[in-house]
Protein backbone atom coordinates (compact mmCIF):
# COMPACT_ATOMS: atom_id res chain seq x y z
CA UNK A 1 0.00 0.00 0.00
CA UNK A 2 1.67 3.11 -0.41
CA UNK A 3 1.48 5.79 1.91
CA UNK A 4 -0.68 8.34 0.37
CA UNK A 5 -3.41 5.31 0.05
CA UNK A 6 -2.68 4.58 3.49
CA UNK A 7 -2.65 8.32 4.67
CA UNK A 8 -6.70 8.47 3.49
CA UNK A 9 -7.49 4.85 5.55
CA UNK A 10 -6.09 6.48 8.68
CA UNK A 11 -8.03 9.81 7.96
CA UNK A 12 -11.22 7.49 7.12
CA UNK A 13 -10.93 5.61 10.30
CA UNK A 14 -11.14 8.82 12.46
CA UNK A 15 -14.09 10.25 10.53
CA UNK A 16 -15.64 6.71 10.96
CA UNK A 17 -15.04 6.30 14.33
CA UNK A 18 -16.13 9.68 15.14
CA UNK A 19 -19.83 9.08 12.67
CA UNK A 20 -20.25 5.94 15.22
CA UNK A 21 -19.76 6.98 18.22
CA UNK A 22 -21.83 10.33 17.63
CA UNK A 23 -24.85 8.43 15.48
CA UNK A 24 -25.03 4.81 16.29
CA UNK A 25 -23.97 4.66 20.32
CA UNK A 26 -26.10 5.49 22.69
CA UNK A 27 -24.45 7.45 25.47
CA UNK A 28 -24.35 7.67 29.56
CA UNK A 29 -22.79 9.72 31.93
CA UNK A 30 -19.16 8.56 32.22
CA UNK A 31 -19.16 9.33 35.95
CA UNK A 32 -21.18 6.60 36.15
CA UNK A 33 -18.91 4.36 34.89
CA UNK A 34 -16.32 5.78 36.51
CA UNK A 35 -17.20 5.40 39.93
CA UNK A 36 -18.78 1.80 39.00
CA UNK A 37 -15.07 0.53 37.75
CA UNK A 38 -13.69 2.65 41.16
CA UNK A 39 -16.66 0.62 43.66
CA UNK A 40 -15.26 -2.66 41.69
CA UNK A 41 -11.19 -1.78 42.57
CA UNK A 42 -11.66 -0.97 46.06
CA UNK A 43 -13.96 -3.80 46.79
CA UNK A 44 -11.09 -5.84 45.25
CA UNK A 45 -8.59 -4.23 47.23
CA UNK A 46 -10.96 -5.61 50.29
CA UNK A 47 -11.07 -8.89 49.18
CA UNK A 48 -7.61 -9.56 48.24
CA UNK A 49 -6.38 -7.70 51.34
CA UNK A 50 -4.29 -5.19 49.57
CA UNK A 51 -2.57 -8.01 47.57
CA UNK A 52 -1.90 -5.08 44.30
CA UNK A 53 0.06 -8.07 42.34
CA UNK A 54 -3.26 -10.15 42.68
CA UNK A 55 -5.36 -7.29 42.28
CA UNK A 56 -3.59 -6.54 39.35
CA UNK A 57 -4.25 -10.12 37.81
CA UNK A 58 -8.02 -9.92 38.90
CA UNK A 59 -8.60 -6.97 36.68
CA UNK A 60 -6.43 -8.09 33.80
CA UNK A 61 -9.25 -11.06 33.96
CA UNK A 62 -11.91 -9.84 34.16
CA UNK A 63 -10.61 -7.29 31.38
CA UNK A 64 -10.02 -10.27 28.98
CA UNK A 65 -13.65 -11.80 29.59
CA UNK A 66 -15.27 -8.26 28.59
CA UNK A 67 -12.63 -8.57 25.59
CA UNK A 68 -13.75 -11.83 23.89
CA UNK A 69 -17.07 -10.15 24.25
CA UNK A 70 -16.97 -6.59 23.50
CA UNK A 71 -15.08 -7.76 20.28
CA UNK A 72 -18.58 -8.51 18.66
CA UNK A 73 -19.90 -5.88 19.43
CA UNK A 74 -17.16 -3.60 18.08
CA UNK A 75 -17.40 -5.38 14.80
CA UNK A 76 -21.23 -5.65 14.27
CA UNK A 77 -21.02 -1.61 15.12
CA UNK A 78 -18.23 -0.88 12.92
CA UNK A 79 -18.11 -4.15 9.95
CA UNK A 80 -14.51 -2.75 9.87
CA UNK A 81 -12.61 -5.55 7.21
CA UNK A 82 -9.81 -7.73 8.63
CA UNK A 83 -6.32 -5.31 9.58
CA UNK A 84 -3.63 -6.10 7.11
CA UNK A 85 -1.15 -5.12 8.88
CA UNK A 86 -0.12 -4.26 12.26
CA UNK A 87 -0.45 -0.51 11.69
CA UNK A 88 -3.96 -0.41 10.92
CA UNK A 89 -4.55 -2.43 13.74
CA UNK A 90 -3.11 0.13 15.69
CA UNK A 91 -5.02 2.59 14.33
CA UNK A 92 -8.42 1.01 14.26
CA UNK A 93 -7.88 0.40 18.37
CA UNK A 94 -6.84 4.24 19.10
CA UNK A 95 -9.24 5.91 16.34
CA UNK A 96 -12.44 3.56 16.21
CA UNK A 97 -12.41 1.29 19.40
CA UNK A 98 -11.33 3.64 21.95
CA UNK A 99 -13.60 6.42 20.60
CA UNK A 100 -16.93 4.29 20.47
CA UNK A 101 -16.15 2.86 23.53
CA UNK A 102 -14.75 5.71 25.74
CA UNK A 103 -14.92 8.23 23.62
CA UNK A 104 -11.31 9.58 23.35
CA UNK A 105 -8.55 8.82 20.68
CA UNK A 106 -4.99 7.53 22.53
CA UNK A 107 -2.03 8.90 20.50
CA UNK A 108 -0.05 6.35 19.58
CA UNK A 109 4.06 6.02 19.71
CA UNK A 110 7.31 4.44 20.31
CA UNK A 111 6.85 1.77 17.37
CA UNK A 112 9.34 -0.90 17.65
CA UNK A 113 12.41 -1.24 15.17
CA UNK A 114 10.45 -4.60 13.59
CA UNK A 115 7.21 -3.01 13.71
CA UNK A 116 5.27 -5.27 15.78
CA UNK A 117 5.10 -3.51 19.28
CA UNK A 118 3.36 -0.01 19.90
CA UNK A 119 2.37 2.18 22.66
CA UNK A 120 -1.02 4.31 23.74
CA UNK A 121 -0.59 7.38 25.27
CA UNK A 122 -4.18 7.37 26.87
CA UNK A 123 -4.62 11.48 28.28
CA UNK A 124 -7.69 11.78 30.24
CA UNK A 125 -8.27 8.48 31.38
CA UNK A 126 -11.74 8.25 32.36
CA UNK A 127 -11.31 5.30 34.64
CA UNK A 128 -8.88 7.32 36.89
CA UNK A 129 -11.18 10.55 37.10
CA UNK A 130 -11.40 11.24 41.32
CA UNK A 131 -8.81 8.67 41.94
CA UNK A 132 -5.40 9.26 43.75
CA UNK A 133 -3.51 5.93 44.93
CA UNK A 134 -2.46 5.24 48.98
CA UNK A 135 1.12 5.19 48.96
CA UNK A 136 1.28 1.49 49.58
CA UNK A 137 -0.53 1.28 46.16
CA UNK A 138 1.69 3.70 44.32
CA UNK A 139 4.38 1.03 43.05
CA UNK A 140 2.08 -2.41 42.44
CA UNK A 141 -1.09 -1.50 41.48
CA UNK A 142 -1.89 -0.54 37.97
CA UNK A 143 -5.14 0.90 38.22
CA UNK A 144 -6.74 0.63 34.76
CA UNK A 145 -4.85 -2.74 34.47
CA UNK A 146 -8.91 -3.69 32.71
CA UNK A 147 -7.63 -2.32 29.86
CA UNK A 148 -5.03 -4.73 29.51
CA UNK A 149 -7.26 -7.22 29.53
CA UNK A 150 -9.99 -5.95 26.96
CA UNK A 151 -7.11 -5.48 24.39
CA UNK A 152 -5.50 -8.76 24.82
CA UNK A 153 -9.00 -10.64 24.78
CA UNK A 154 -10.21 -8.48 22.08
CA UNK A 155 -7.41 -9.26 19.71
CA UNK A 156 -7.16 -12.95 20.55
CA UNK A 157 -10.66 -13.16 19.24
CA UNK A 158 -9.58 -11.38 15.50
CA UNK A 159 -6.51 -14.08 15.89
CA UNK A 160 -4.21 -11.76 17.14
CA UNK A 161 -1.96 -13.20 19.53
CA UNK A 162 -1.09 -9.82 21.65
CA UNK A 163 0.95 -9.59 24.76
CA UNK A 164 -0.79 -6.12 26.28
CA UNK A 165 0.61 -4.42 29.69
CA UNK A 166 0.81 -0.51 31.48
CA UNK A 167 4.21 0.88 31.11
CA UNK A 168 3.31 4.04 33.26
CA UNK A 169 0.33 5.31 34.73
CA UNK A 170 -0.10 9.34 36.03
CA UNK A 171 -1.55 7.89 38.96
CA UNK A 172 1.69 6.40 40.36
CA UNK A 173 3.66 9.93 39.82
CA UNK A 174 4.69 9.21 36.17
CA UNK A 175 4.11 12.20 33.46
CA UNK A 176 2.06 9.91 31.00
CA UNK A 177 -0.01 7.12 31.06
CA UNK A 178 1.34 4.54 28.73
CA UNK A 179 0.53 1.10 27.64
CA UNK A 180 2.27 -0.81 25.32
CA UNK A 181 0.76 -3.64 22.70
CA UNK A 182 3.27 -6.29 21.50
CA UNK A 183 2.15 -8.71 18.70
CA UNK A 184 3.32 -11.77 19.09
CA UNK A 185 1.93 -13.74 16.60
CA UNK A 186 -1.08 -14.06 14.29
CA UNK A 187 -2.52 -17.32 14.70
CA UNK A 188 -3.16 -18.28 11.02
CA UNK A 189 -4.57 -21.19 11.29
CA UNK A 190 -7.46 -20.28 13.33
CA UNK A 191 -8.04 -17.75 10.59
CA UNK A 192 -12.02 -19.07 8.75
CA UNK A 193 -10.41 -20.43 5.28
CA UNK A 194 -13.46 -18.44 3.67
CA UNK A 195 -11.07 -15.56 4.18
CA UNK A 196 -8.42 -15.82 1.46
CA UNK B 1 -38.94 -12.47 1.76
CA UNK B 2 -40.41 -14.49 4.29
CA UNK B 3 -37.75 -15.61 7.05
CA UNK B 4 -38.70 -19.51 7.89
CA UNK B 5 -35.59 -20.06 9.97
CA UNK B 6 -32.59 -18.62 11.76
CA UNK B 7 -29.52 -20.85 12.84
CA UNK B 8 -26.24 -19.49 14.34
CA UNK B 9 -23.54 -21.92 14.35
CA UNK B 10 -20.36 -20.91 16.46
CA UNK B 11 -17.04 -21.31 15.45
CA UNK B 12 -15.75 -24.50 16.28
CA UNK B 13 -18.95 -25.66 14.12
CA UNK B 14 -21.79 -26.27 16.85
CA UNK B 15 -25.78 -25.25 16.86
CA UNK B 16 -25.72 -22.93 19.41
CA UNK B 17 -29.25 -21.29 18.32
CA UNK B 18 -32.17 -22.35 16.18
CA UNK B 19 -35.66 -21.20 15.52
CA UNK B 20 -38.92 -21.50 13.31
CA UNK B 21 -40.96 -18.87 12.29
CA UNK B 22 -44.23 -18.99 10.58
CA UNK B 23 -45.71 -22.03 9.00
CA UNK B 24 -42.04 -23.21 9.04
CA UNK B 25 -43.14 -24.53 12.38
CA UNK B 26 -45.46 -26.88 11.60
CA UNK B 27 -43.32 -28.21 8.70
CA UNK B 28 -40.15 -28.62 10.20
CA UNK B 29 -41.23 -30.41 13.46
CA UNK B 30 -40.21 -33.60 11.76
CA UNK B 31 -36.47 -32.28 12.37
CA UNK B 32 -35.40 -32.98 16.01
CA UNK B 33 -32.71 -31.17 17.69
CA UNK B 34 -30.42 -33.68 17.10
CA UNK B 35 -30.98 -33.48 13.03
CA UNK B 36 -30.30 -29.65 13.02
CA UNK B 37 -27.01 -30.15 15.32
CA UNK B 38 -25.62 -32.27 12.59
CA UNK B 39 -27.19 -29.58 9.66
CA UNK B 40 -25.28 -27.07 11.34
CA UNK B 41 -21.82 -29.29 11.32
CA UNK B 42 -22.27 -30.10 7.72
CA UNK B 43 -23.33 -26.38 6.81
CA UNK B 44 -19.81 -25.57 8.83
CA UNK B 45 -17.84 -28.30 7.06
CA UNK B 46 -19.44 -27.12 3.47
CA UNK B 47 -18.41 -23.52 4.03
CA UNK B 48 -14.82 -24.72 4.84
CA UNK B 49 -14.80 -26.81 1.49
CA UNK B 50 -16.24 -24.16 -0.40
CA UNK B 51 -13.51 -21.84 0.63
CA UNK B 52 -10.72 -24.47 -0.54
CA UNK B 53 -12.73 -24.76 -3.95
CA UNK B 54 -12.30 -21.47 -5.54
CA UNK B 55 -12.01 -21.30 -9.34
CA UNK B 56 -8.20 -20.57 -10.31
CA UNK B 57 -9.53 -17.30 -12.42
CA UNK B 58 -11.18 -15.90 -9.27
CA UNK B 59 -8.12 -16.27 -7.43
CA UNK B 60 -5.99 -14.53 -9.80
CA UNK B 61 -8.23 -11.66 -9.51
CA UNK B 62 -9.07 -11.48 -5.72
CA UNK B 63 -8.42 -7.52 -5.33
CA UNK B 64 -10.66 -6.93 -8.36
CA UNK B 65 -13.74 -8.20 -6.92
CA UNK B 66 -15.63 -5.98 -5.15
CA UNK B 67 -17.14 -7.18 -1.80
CA UNK B 68 -19.17 -4.12 -0.99
CA UNK B 69 -22.60 -4.95 0.49
CA UNK B 70 -24.69 -1.72 -0.11
CA UNK B 71 -27.54 -0.58 2.71
CA UNK B 72 -30.20 -1.90 1.72
CA UNK B 73 -32.78 0.58 3.95
CA UNK B 74 -35.91 -0.86 6.43
CA UNK B 75 -34.53 -4.26 6.16
CA UNK B 76 -36.53 -5.70 9.46
CA UNK B 77 -37.38 -2.46 10.80
CA UNK B 78 -40.76 -1.18 11.80
CA UNK B 79 -42.65 0.56 8.68
CA UNK B 80 -41.99 4.41 8.93
CA UNK B 81 -45.68 5.23 7.86
CA UNK B 82 -47.34 2.83 10.34
CA UNK B 83 -49.81 3.94 13.22
CA UNK B 84 -47.53 2.84 16.03
CA UNK B 85 -44.91 5.12 15.26
CA UNK B 86 -44.63 6.13 18.78
CA UNK B 87 -44.09 2.42 19.90
CA UNK B 88 -40.69 1.84 18.14
CA UNK B 89 -38.74 0.33 20.18
CA UNK B 90 -35.19 1.59 21.42
CA UNK B 91 -32.47 -0.89 19.56
CA UNK B 92 -30.38 -1.96 22.24
CA UNK B 93 -27.30 0.32 22.46
CA UNK B 94 -27.67 1.62 19.02
CA UNK B 95 -28.62 4.96 18.71
CA UNK B 96 -30.97 6.16 15.54
CA UNK B 97 -33.92 4.63 13.98
CA UNK B 98 -31.67 1.36 12.14
CA UNK B 99 -28.64 -0.28 13.74
CA UNK B 100 -26.35 1.06 10.43
CA UNK B 101 -27.28 3.25 7.72
CA UNK B 102 -23.84 2.49 5.16
CA UNK B 103 -22.36 -0.21 3.21
CA UNK B 104 -20.20 -2.39 4.56
CA UNK B 105 -17.58 -5.19 3.40
CA UNK B 106 -18.56 -8.69 3.40
CA UNK B 107 -16.12 -10.41 5.71
CA UNK B 108 -17.44 -14.20 3.92
CA UNK B 109 -14.96 -13.85 0.49
CA UNK B 110 -14.57 -17.29 -0.96
CA UNK B 111 -16.86 -19.20 1.37
CA UNK B 112 -20.33 -20.23 1.01
CA UNK B 113 -23.10 -17.64 1.02
CA UNK B 114 -26.10 -18.39 -0.64
CA UNK B 115 -27.81 -22.24 -1.51
CA UNK B 116 -31.12 -21.33 -3.88
CA UNK B 117 -33.54 -24.61 -4.44
CA UNK B 118 -37.15 -24.55 -5.56
CA UNK B 119 -38.28 -24.79 -2.60
CA UNK B 120 -36.23 -21.76 0.07
CA UNK B 121 -33.25 -19.64 -0.34
CA UNK B 122 -30.26 -20.04 2.28
CA UNK B 123 -28.09 -17.08 3.16
CA UNK B 124 -25.02 -17.16 5.45
CA UNK B 125 -23.10 -14.68 6.84
CA UNK B 126 -19.87 -15.22 8.23
CA UNK B 127 -18.32 -12.83 10.65
CA UNK B 128 -14.71 -12.01 11.44
CA UNK B 129 -14.66 -14.11 14.54
CA UNK B 130 -16.20 -17.09 13.26
CA UNK B 131 -19.33 -17.28 14.00
CA UNK B 132 -21.91 -17.86 11.22
CA UNK B 133 -25.60 -16.36 10.76
CA UNK B 134 -27.64 -18.19 8.49
CA UNK B 135 -31.01 -17.59 7.69
CA UNK B 136 -33.73 -20.08 5.35
CA UNK B 137 -35.98 -17.77 3.47
CA UNK B 138 -39.24 -19.29 1.82
CA UNK B 139 -38.90 -17.03 -1.21
CA UNK B 140 -37.76 -18.62 -4.04
CA UNK B 141 -35.98 -16.95 -7.54
CA UNK B 142 -38.08 -16.98 -10.24
CA UNK B 143 -35.97 -18.98 -13.41
CA UNK B 144 -36.98 -16.27 -16.32
CA UNK B 145 -33.98 -15.41 -17.74
CA UNK B 146 -30.13 -15.42 -17.05
CA UNK B 147 -29.89 -12.15 -16.57
CA UNK B 148 -32.64 -11.34 -14.97
CA UNK B 149 -32.09 -14.07 -12.15
CA UNK B 150 -28.31 -13.11 -11.40
CA UNK B 151 -30.09 -9.49 -10.48
CA UNK B 152 -32.58 -10.96 -8.65
CA UNK B 153 -29.88 -13.06 -6.45
CA UNK B 154 -28.06 -10.33 -5.84
CA UNK B 155 -30.71 -7.88 -4.44
CA UNK B 156 -31.61 -10.96 -1.97
CA UNK B 157 -28.21 -11.60 -1.29
CA UNK B 158 -28.09 -8.18 -0.32
CA UNK B 159 -30.88 -8.21 2.05
CA UNK B 160 -29.90 -11.30 3.41
CA UNK B 161 -26.86 -9.74 4.20
CA UNK B 162 -28.34 -6.79 5.36
CA UNK B 163 -30.76 -8.36 7.71
CA UNK B 164 -28.55 -10.73 9.12
CA UNK B 165 -25.75 -7.96 10.27
CA UNK B 166 -28.95 -6.92 11.88
CA UNK B 167 -29.33 -10.16 13.46
CA UNK B 168 -25.73 -9.87 14.58
CA UNK B 169 -26.89 -6.67 16.39
CA UNK B 170 -29.08 -8.08 18.37
CA UNK B 171 -26.60 -11.28 19.17
CA UNK B 172 -23.92 -8.51 20.20
CA UNK B 173 -26.32 -7.09 23.09
CA UNK B 174 -28.41 -9.52 24.05
CA UNK B 175 -26.22 -12.16 23.85
CA UNK B 176 -23.02 -10.91 24.61
CA UNK B 177 -24.08 -8.54 27.27
CA UNK B 178 -26.03 -11.25 29.36
CA UNK B 179 -23.28 -12.71 32.27
CA UNK B 180 -24.88 -16.01 32.58
CA UNK B 181 -24.01 -16.70 29.19
CA UNK B 182 -20.99 -18.72 28.92
CA UNK B 183 -19.48 -18.86 25.18
CA UNK B 184 -19.87 -20.48 22.43
CA UNK B 185 -22.86 -22.16 24.43
CA UNK B 186 -26.60 -22.55 23.37
CA UNK B 187 -28.41 -18.87 23.49
CA UNK B 188 -31.12 -18.76 26.12
CA UNK B 189 -32.43 -15.60 26.36
CA UNK B 190 -35.41 -14.38 25.95
CA UNK B 191 -34.92 -10.71 25.05
CA UNK B 192 -32.85 -11.96 22.27
CA UNK B 193 -35.57 -14.13 20.65
CA UNK B 194 -38.36 -11.55 21.26
CA UNK B 195 -35.83 -8.64 19.48
CA UNK B 196 -35.09 -11.95 16.70
CA UNK B 197 -38.81 -12.30 16.39
CA UNK B 198 -39.83 -8.99 15.95
CA UNK B 199 -37.42 -8.64 12.96
CA UNK B 200 -38.26 -11.78 11.00
CA UNK B 201 -41.41 -10.32 11.69
CA UNK B 202 -40.76 -6.95 9.86
CA UNK B 203 -39.01 -8.87 7.46
CA UNK B 204 -42.45 -10.41 6.14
Amino acid sequence: MSSSAGQQQIKTLKVLGEDVWKNKVEKINSELFTLTYGTIVSQLCQDYDRDFEKINDELYKMGYNIGVRIIEDFLARTALPRCTDFNTTSEVISKVAFKVFLNLTPTIANWSQSNDAFSLIISDNPLSDFVELPIDAMKSLWYSNVYCGVLKGALEMVQLDCDVSFVSDILRGDNQTELRIKLNKVLKDEIPVIED
Amino acid sequence: MAIETLLIVNKSGGLIYHRNFGEACEKRKKLTSNDYLIIASTLHSILAISGQITPRALKLNQDDIDYTIPYVPGVGMPSSDSSNNSKMSKLGSFKGDDYFKESFTSWNKSGLRQLSTDQFTMFVYQTLTGLKFIAISSSVLPKNNEMETSKNLNLANQIGDNFLRKIYCIYSDYVMKDPLYSLEMPIKSENFDKKVQEMVYNVQ
